[in-house]
């Protein structure tokens, strides 16, 4: 901590100088990351090239069919219910939290949090290696997550239950009910 | 010979002028010519005229929040499709969309594009998100941006969440009956804001209305402005590349 504190001094230090020399004319052509270029056509090219990858993976992905299941029957619940995969995250909290917890403050107090969080990180520096402790705390919350998904989506069965058998999401499994 | 010269010089001229008319400049040969084309043609004026060599490397955003934005359009326009083929009414949803699948002209292919678009979506905004934090692209002077950007999230899971009933089979009223259910443990609002999103005390007819116009009007309306706003911030405040 004493060490990310005085990384945070120099950090401010340091930014507070680049703010001075912010408006100093830099037109001199020099090839290095800093010049200033016109985005037409370097820049639109690139976006082209990202939009054309991401038809060429649409398309190919779009051979594989979305999944539709048997008419809605409201008779016939399937088991396990599971909501879609980004909620899984949630339905696994309620699963193990009271649900006035898992359901209502815990998912209030991520969202605030979040919109909170640029005036929460005093740390004014931008450089990884000065802020371990956000990068840490952001992992973290990126890593339980994405466990929690996972849980959800591959290793909760019947009733919800624990499964070590990578339950494919809901689609296969609808309890024996005709789906 | 020379009728026909003249008809190709006429038919050319005709075509340069057509194109003239679209793209109200030339070739970006010079400096000045890309940055007057920049000003004067939509797709480039919606974008910086100039930039600096490092806001545009590709490992920087990897373009995420552009591939974002890229499904969002992708999305709209398959969605427009399988409108005119889509009816929100538990008589006929789940039958349009077995016709969609067998019998529309390409009708499965451009619904399974708009279903495994909107997955990616929600994980190119994710990953957006995570490279917005990482850079630490949303301290001062871009805290608001980032408050909108987390809206914009919201946003895409909620378009997720309501299309995800539309098909109006098993998979679909079961899921949203469990992530509305959700909803009913917030104190004393919880079972209320639960009838207001179902229109009832079970999913049926009104919920697969309430779903259907928040899907195709409410939410894209929203998130459309609000990315308009997100993009206008990233221009006014300042790109951020460069660390
Ligand atoms: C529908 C969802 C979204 C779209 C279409 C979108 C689009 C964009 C685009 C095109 C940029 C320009 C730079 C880049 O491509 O990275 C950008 C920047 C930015 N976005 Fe988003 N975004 C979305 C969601 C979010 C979310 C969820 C957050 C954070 C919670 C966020 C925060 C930001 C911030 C702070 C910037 C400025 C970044 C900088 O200057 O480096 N956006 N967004």
């Amino acid at each position: 901590m004493a060490t990310e504190a005085r990384d945070r001094i120099a950090a401010r230090d340091r930014i507070a100088a680049q703010r001075r020399t912010v408006d100093a004319p830099s037109s001199v052509r020099d090839d290095s990351d800093d010049e200033m270029i016109v985005s037409f056509p370097e820049f639109i090219f690139k976006e082209f090239i990202a939009s054309v990858a991401m038809t060429v993976f649409l398309i190919i992905v779009s051979f594989i069919p979305a999944p539709l299941l048997g008419q809605a029957n409201p008779g016939v619940t399937p088991n396990p219910s599971k909501a879609p995969w980004y909620f899984l995250g949630l339905q696994e909290l309620l699963s193990r939290f009271p649900p006035l917890m898992a359901g209502v403050a815990f998912p209030t107090f991520v969202i605030v949090l979040m919109i909170l969080v640029p005036f929460l990180d005093r740390n004014p520096s931008r450089r990884p290696s000065e802020r371990k402790v956000a990068i840490i705390l952001f992992a973290l919350y990126m890593v339980i997550v994405v466990a929690l998904v996972l849980i959800g989506v591959f290793f909760r069965g019947h009733e919800f239950i624990w499964n070590w058998g990578w339950v494919l999401g809901s689609p296969q499994s609808c309890g024996g009910a005709a789906c | 010979m020379r009728v026909i010269r003249a008809a190709i010089d006429e038919a050319y001229s005709v075509m340069a002028q057509m194109v003239g008319s679209v793209f109200r400049h030339g070739l970006p040969l010079t400096d000045k010519i890309a940055a007057r084309t920049a000003l004067t043609n939509f797709v480039l004026h919606i974008h910086p005229v100039r930039v600096r060599r490092s806001w545009i490397r590709m490992s920087y955003t990897l373009c995420l929040g552009g591939l974002s934005f890229f499904l969002f359009i992708v999305l709209t326009v398959t969605g427009l499709y399988l409108m005119f083929y889509y009816v929100p009414s538990t008589q006929h949803a789940y039958q349009d969309m077995r016709d969609l699948q067998f019998v529309v002209t390409f009708g499965g292919f451009i619904r399974n594009m708009h279903r495994w678009a909107a997955h990616a979506m929600v994980i190119t905004v994710w990953l957006h998100m995570a490279r917005v934090f990482l850079t630490g692209a949303y301290k001062k002077p871009r805290e608001f941006n980032w408050g909108i950007g987390t809206v914009l999230l919201l946003i895409t899971l909620l378009l997720s969440f309501t299309g995800y009933l539309l098909p109006w089979d098993q998979l679909s009223i079961w899921a949203v009956t469990v992530g509305t259910n959700m909803a009913k443990y917030a104190p004393i609002a919880g079972p209320y804001t639960r009838y207001l999103m179902l229109g009832g005390r079970a999913v049926g007819d009104a919920t697969l209305l309430r779903f259907y116009v928040m899907h195709v009007v409410g939410l894209p309306l929203i998130g459309f402005l609000l990315m308009v706003i997100h993009f206008w911030r990233v221009r006014k405040d300042g790109f951020s590349g460069g660390l």
